[in-house]
Parts: structure tokens; C-alpha cells; sequence
């Protein structure tokens, strides 16, 4: 009797002395949650696509954002306070997006976040930010929905958008409504709802232009098509005029490199690659634009390109980054760098990190940016600037293709306004 | 429409050597070996790999490329069956699953530390690098090579396992484990054997695809689940029901992308669906 009591002493001892010491960690963990002011450091946690064939866009989120902080640092940061990164991977997963952003707010204590580059993470960690009590800067995700949807009709004022939406692919209406040998539309696009609603603006808007323009076909590859061509000869077989495309980063370069081998750019007149006008995808047909095997008709925009505009500020940054990573940006990095300013501009205006004063403080501000002037819009929270579209060519002045003969719209012309009627998410 | 069918099948054609070779090995571990090898999707993704190292990064020629490809998964292929298979055979199915599962984790981590995240791809090889009409419309000169490979490897399988000595053995392996062993057969070597050529059949679907598909970590597990279907459709365990079942999903996916493109990627498992319904233990299951 007298050994069985002290072995239960010694084990209740020993889950006394347990609950102890989770309690001091977890005590720990609280404190390092609410950094007391003076010099603790502003806290961005950062997250993207950082495996997979669409691994680029995560890697220049962290580079851009990097970069920025390491010159907002330099200068001695913000408030007196330094800026502190943490960049995760979101495995374009709505679930991994969601865990990422609690973790990076309540573990790490994270006083803003930003990038994300699924549509579908983006629609999942949304609705989580009033709960969190935190602005997040999206820096890639495009679907309309985020800012028409969970900032206009749900009010969800934690939701920034610092980068073009999915209204940016739908530029090939302005661009292509003057050319009235082309009739014939067919679309190869992304079977998820960045694919959907890029096509179904894309068509609403050309139909207005251009009530005789048929759409003719539609094929629609999900995440992982490694060969579309059966996509391609599919649509192919009714004889577009042109090609709408969206599917982007190494799956786009897969899907050009395919519509080369089926002879693709013999039968067509023109092939708009929506965000064709990326580093990665510039870079991945770098060989087949130098051989000229698009024949110039390859066009594309992006949400950001690096040689537009011409002013002084893109050009530093242009050229800060290469120094910095020795590559040239993408639009993700230009907009995580820009994410950061905005955050700095936002918290001096406010004059604090507090989620409410600098989500007013930026509502309405207009931001000198690498890509021009960004205006924070009140109402859906959404970046408005002008990115052109071009046709890809080679110039000797840069190692990559470009796009040139650049058709510059004007961002008020082609970005939705509120109040906003609905367009369909579906096929 | 003739037109259209004919070019759309075609393609679907060359979709579907791909995922023959790929359910090749499958099928012949899980006849063979009785081991349903769930990392088999990542033998294909080595191959790709090691196959853009070679000729991507080197710029070594196309041929070679290949073949070293299979040499090096080969190899892996003989490390996973001698160090790591032999030892589950005669446990329970949740095992296999287990450690079969834990290999397409590694692997996946594995190439993203080696070769990075990012898409690369490297040119046609210039000798493929075209197209000649059928039905009046381009038809690439790749696909029609890979069609034929295809084929070709079906008949040297077929030959090798119908008219061979060690095909023989292979199959009274197989169908009896214990008799052939009693008679003098060397299982563990016809098992490791086997094993070797499942993983290099894997990896020359994965090692010829590089000029013309993506190549990303993740891959493997993305063909898998379509070489699945293919060996329920076709039987496990039987070759011949896994190139039918091969040309069966590549053709539908195209027929679907070109007749049906809103609901295609529900076709193959409708099929699939039948199948169980009809004949449970595939088309061609003995």
C-alpha cells in the first residue's frame, strides 16, 4: 500500500509539475503574441505559392517584400520600429491558407499579413480576418469575389487587394474589339474560378463591343494538366480566329510550347495568354520568341510589367530588385513590395499598428508605386492601376522576352465599379 | 465530325501511352509481387527528374538521357524492393499502404530540395521537333513517336513474358509462389527483378515526357490515381487489361475535353463505376 501511494504522489507530482510548465509556456506564448510598444519589431507574415509548378510566384512574394523591408529597415523602419518578415508556403490548399494565417497571427503575433496566391485560399482566409482582427494585403489571388463580395457586400474591411484582379484578363476586349477580322473566339482556360471568370468577362464585355464575335469553343484544364493537348486540338477543330488562354506559370509555358507543336499559331490570327506577360512564363519561351515561332502573334498582360512605366520609381526598383536577387520582378514581387509601403504609409498616417485606424488610413490614399499610382478605392478596398497589354517580342535590351507595342488602357476604363451587378463563377 | 473524332483520338492516344506505361508496372508488382505500390507514381516523377538533369541541365543527347534515367530508377527500384518491400510481403495490405505512402512523401520532398520547386523544360529534341498532316490538320511528330514507343513497349512485354524462359518463371512466380519455388525457381531474385523493371517502365513514361509535359514535384501523384482507375478498369494485376484500360482513359479524356468539356473529368470515373458494377474484377481479370 504504502509504495502504490507514493507512486501516485510521484505521478501527480508529475502532472502538477507538467501543468506548470505548459502554463509558464503557454503564458510565453501569449506574451510574445502582444508585443509591448517601444522597440519590438512590426511583424508581417507573408504567404504564397512556394512548391509546384507554380512555385515562382511565392518565391519573388517573399523577394519583393523583402527587399522593401530591408530598405524601410535601413532607414531606420517605421514609427522607430523595424519591420520583421515571416513567409510561408500556402500549397495553393485553402486549408494549409487558413492554418497559415491563424498560425502566423496567434503563434508568431503577426501585426499584418499579406500575399496568396490561390483564388480559393484567398475565399478561405477572408471570412477568418474579422476574427483575427487583422488587414491582409492580398498580392496575387484575382477572383472578383474577394474584394466584390467579402469587402462590398459582407464588409469585410480587413481584406486589401494591392494587385489587379481578374478584370485585367478580360483587357483582350478593349484591345482586340477594333480587329473585325476577328470573329471567332475560343477559349483554353483554367478549370477553376479564375479560369471562369476571366472567360465569362472576357465575353460579357466583347459581346458589348462586338455583337458579331462568336465564342466557338471552350476547354477547361484543372491544377496538374501536364499535356493539354487534347485541350488545344479540341478547340482547335472549330477553327478559332483567336485564342483566349489562361492557364499560367509552367502550365502556361507547357500549353504554348504544345499549341507550337500542333501547328497552332499556322491557323490563327491572334493568342492572348492573360498573364502571358509574367517573368516565369517570358522566360520559360524564351527560346521559341527569339525564333520567332509565335510570329508576333502572341499577346499578353500581366499585373504588373516590369518595363511599364516609365518613371523613376520603376526604374529604381527594377533595379534594386536585380540587384538584390539578380532576376528581373514579377508582378507578385511587385506588389508584395508595394504591399510593404502601403503598410508603412498607413501605420504613420494612423500613427499606429491598430487594424481599424490603418485600415481608414488607407481607405482612399493614393500610393507612388513601382507600377505606377495605386489607389486604394473606399469602397471594395481594391488597388486601381493601369497595367498595359503587348505582344511578346525580343529586344536586344533585355535578356527575356517583353511585351511590346504596348496598348495602354486606362485602369478606370476596364476595372469593374460598385456597385457591382454579379458575374457568374461557373463554367 | 469523322475528321474531328479521328485527330481527337489520336491524341487521346498518345495521352494514353503515358499512362500505359505507368499502370505497366503497376499492374506487373501487384500480379507479381502482390504489392499494391502506391510510391509507383513517384518512380515516374524520378524519371522526368533525372531525365531533365541529363538533357535539360547537360544537354546531353535525348536517347541517353532516357536511358540513364531508367538505369538510375532501376536502381532505386532494386534499393526499394531489396531494403524495404521484401520485408512487408507477408504482412497485411494497411502495411503496404503505409510504407508505400511514406515513400511518396519522401520522394516529393526529396526532389523539391534537389531540383527546387520550380517548372522546367527543356526543347523538343530536334529530330521530333514538327508535325505532318492527318485529316488535313498538324499532328506533332512527338505524339506519333510516343504512340508508337508505346505500342512497341506492349509488344516487348508481351513477348518477353509469353515467349521467354524468364517470362515463364516470372508468371509460375506469380500463379504459385511455393511450387516455383520448390522447383528451383529464385524468387526473391524474379521478385527484385520484376520490381526493377516496373520502376524503369515508370520511368520512361515519366523520362519521355520531359520535352513536352510539366514537370513539377507532385506529379507522381497526380498520374497515380489515373493509372488507378486504369488497373480497376482493366483488372489488377493483368497487362494486357492495363493497356486496354490505358487506351480506354487517354481516348475518353479526350473524346470528353472535345464533346463534353464542362463535365470531362467525370467521364473516367463513370466508366470506372461501370465497370465494378458489371465485371468487379476488371475487363480482363483471368
Amino acid at each position: 500500500m504504502a509504495r502504490r501511494i507514493t507512486r501516485r504522489s510521484l505521478l501527480k507530482g508529475g502532472v502538477a509539475g507538467g501543468l506548470v510548465l505548459g502554463a509558464s509556456l503557454g503564458g510565453l506564448g501569449i506574451s510574445r503574441a502582444k508585443p509591448s510598444k517601444g522597440k519590438e519589431p512590426i511583424r508581417i507574415g507573408g504567404q504564397g505559392a512556394t512548391s509546384g509548378a507554380h512555385a515562382d510566384y511565392g518565391w519573388q512574394m517573399m523577394a519583393g517584400a523583402t527587399l522593401a523591408i530591408e530598405e524601410i529597415n535601413a532607414k531606420g523602419g517605421v514609427l522607430g520600429r523595424k519591420l520583421e518578415l515571416k513567409f510561408m508556403d500556402e500549397e495553393l490548399k485553402p486549408a494549409t491558407a487558413v492554418k497559415n494565417a491563424r498560425y502566423l497571427v496567434t503563434d508568431w503575433g503577426a501585426d499584418f499579413l499579406f500575399g496568396i496566391d490561390s483564388s480559393g485560399s484567398a475565399m478561405a482566409v477572408g471570412p477568418v480576418l474579422p476574427e483575427l482582427n487583422k488587414l491582409c494585403f492580398f498580392c496575387h489571388a484575382a477572383t472578383h469575389r474577394l474584394t466584390e463580395e467579402l469587402v462590398t457586400a459582407k464588409g469585410i474591411k480587413q481584406i486589401f487587394r494591392m494587385v489587379a484582379p481578374v478584370y485585367q484578363d478580360a483587357l483582350a476586349a478593349w484591345v482586340f474589339k477594333d480587329d473585325s477580322n476577328i470573329k471567332r473566339w475560343a477559349g483554353i482556360n483554367c478549370d477553376y474560378e479564375y479560369g471562369y471568370v476571366a472567360w465569362n468577362l472576357f465575353k460579357q464585355n466583347m459581346k458589348k463591343f462586338r455583337p458579331d464575335v462568336e465564342f466557338v469553343a471552350a476547354a477547361w484544364a484543372p491544377f496538374w494538366t501536364m499535356d493539354f493537348s487534347s485541350h488545344i486540338s479540341a478547340v482547335m477543330a472549330e477553327k478559332p480566329d483567336a485564342i483566349f488562354a489562361t492557364p499560367w506559370a509552367g502550365e502556361g509555358v507547357m500549353l504554348l510550347r504544345q499549341a507550337l507543336l500542333l501547328g497552332v499559331f499556322d491557323k490563327i490570327q491572334v493568342w492572348w495568354q492573360g498573364m502571358g506577360g509574367s517573368v516565369d512564363l517570358l522566360e520559360g519561351i524564351s527560346r521559341e520568341v527569339e525564333g520567332n515561332k509565335f510570329q508576333g502573334k502572341l499577346w499578353a498582360t500581366a499585373r504588373y510589367i516590369h518595363n511599364y512605366p516609365d518613371t523613376p520609381e520603376n526604374k529604381k526598383f527594377v533595379e534594386a530588385f536585380r540587384k538584390r536577387w539578380g532576376k528581373f520582378p514579377n508582378y507578385s514581387a511587385e506588389s508584395s513590395y508595394s504591399t510593404i509601403y502601403a503598410i508603412k504609409a498607413g501605420v504613420e498616417k494612423a500613427q499606429s499598428v491598430e487594424t481599424a485606424k490603418v485600415a481608414a488610413a488607407l481607405e482612399g490614399m493614393e500610393l507612388k508605386t513601382p507600377a505606377g499610382s495605386r489607389l486604394i478605392r473606399k469602397e471594395d478596398h481594391q488597388a486601381i492601376y493601369t497595367v498595359p497589354a503587348g505582344r511578346v517580342i525580343k529586344t536586344p535590351d533585355y535578356p527575356l522576352p517583353i511585351l511590346g507595342d504596348l496598348k495602354v488602357i486606362p485602369a478606370k476604363d476596364y476595372f469593374r465599379n460598385p456597385p457591382f451587378e454579379p458575374v457568374a463563377a461557373t463554367k | 465530325m469523322l475528321e474531328k473524332l479521328v485527330f481527337q483520338g489520336l491524341i487521346g492516344l498518345s495521352l494514353a501511352m503515358y499512362l500505359w506505361l505507368l499502370s505497366a508496372g503497376l499492374t506487373l508488382v501487384f500480379g507479381v509481387l502482390g504489392v499494391l505500390n502506391f510510391a509507383h507514381g513517384s518512380l515516374f516523377m524520378l524519371g522526368a527528374y533525372l531525365a531533365f538533369t541529363f538533357y535539360g541541365k547537360m544537354g546531353w543527347n535525348f536517347g541517353l538521357s532516357v536511358i540513364l534515367s531508367l538505369v538510375g530508377v532501376g536502381l532505386i527500384g532494386a534499393i526499394l524492393e531489396r531494403f524495404f518491400f521484401r520485408r512487408i510481403y507477408h504482412l497485411e495490405v494497411p502495411y503496404q499502404l503505409i510504407l508505400t505512402f511514406g515513400f511518396i512523401l519522401i520522394f516529393d520532398d526529396l526532389v523539391k530540395m534537389i531540383w527546387g520547386g520550380v517548372a522546367m523544360i527543356p526543347p523538343v529534341p530536334s529530330f521530333l521537333d514538327g508535325n505532318l498532316l492527318v485529316m488535313g490538320r498538324p499532328f506533332p511528330l512527338y505524339n506519333l513517336f510516343i504512340i508508337l514507343f508505346g505500342i512497341g513497349v506492349a509488344v516487348f512485354l508481351w513477348l518477353a513474358l509469353e515467349r521467354t524462359w524468364w517470362g515463364r518463371t516470372v508468371r509460375a512466380s506469380a500463379f504459385d509462389r511455393e511450387m516455383a519455388s520448390a522447383i528451383g525457381v529464385d524468387i526473391p531474385k524474379i521478385f527484385t527483378l520484376v520490381f526493377v523493371l516496373a520502376a524503369m517502365l515508370a520511368a520512361l513514361g515519366g523520362a519521355l515526357g520531359t520535352p513536352v509535359r510539366v514537370v513539377a514535384p507532385g506529379i507522381g501523384t497526380a498520374m497515380i490515381i489515373q493509372a488507378f482507375v486504369i488497373t480497376v478498369i482493366g483488372g489488377l494485376g493483368n497487362l494486357k487489361g492495363a493497356f486496354v484500360g490505358a487506351l480506354i482513359v487517354g481516348v475518353l479524356t479526350a473524346y470528353g475535353i472535345l464533346l463534353f468539356p464542362v463535365f470531362e473529368l467525370f467521364i473516367i470515373f463513370v466508366v470506372m463505376g461501370v465497370v465494378l458494377m458489371v465485371k468487379p474484377e476488371g475487363l480482363f481479370a483471368r
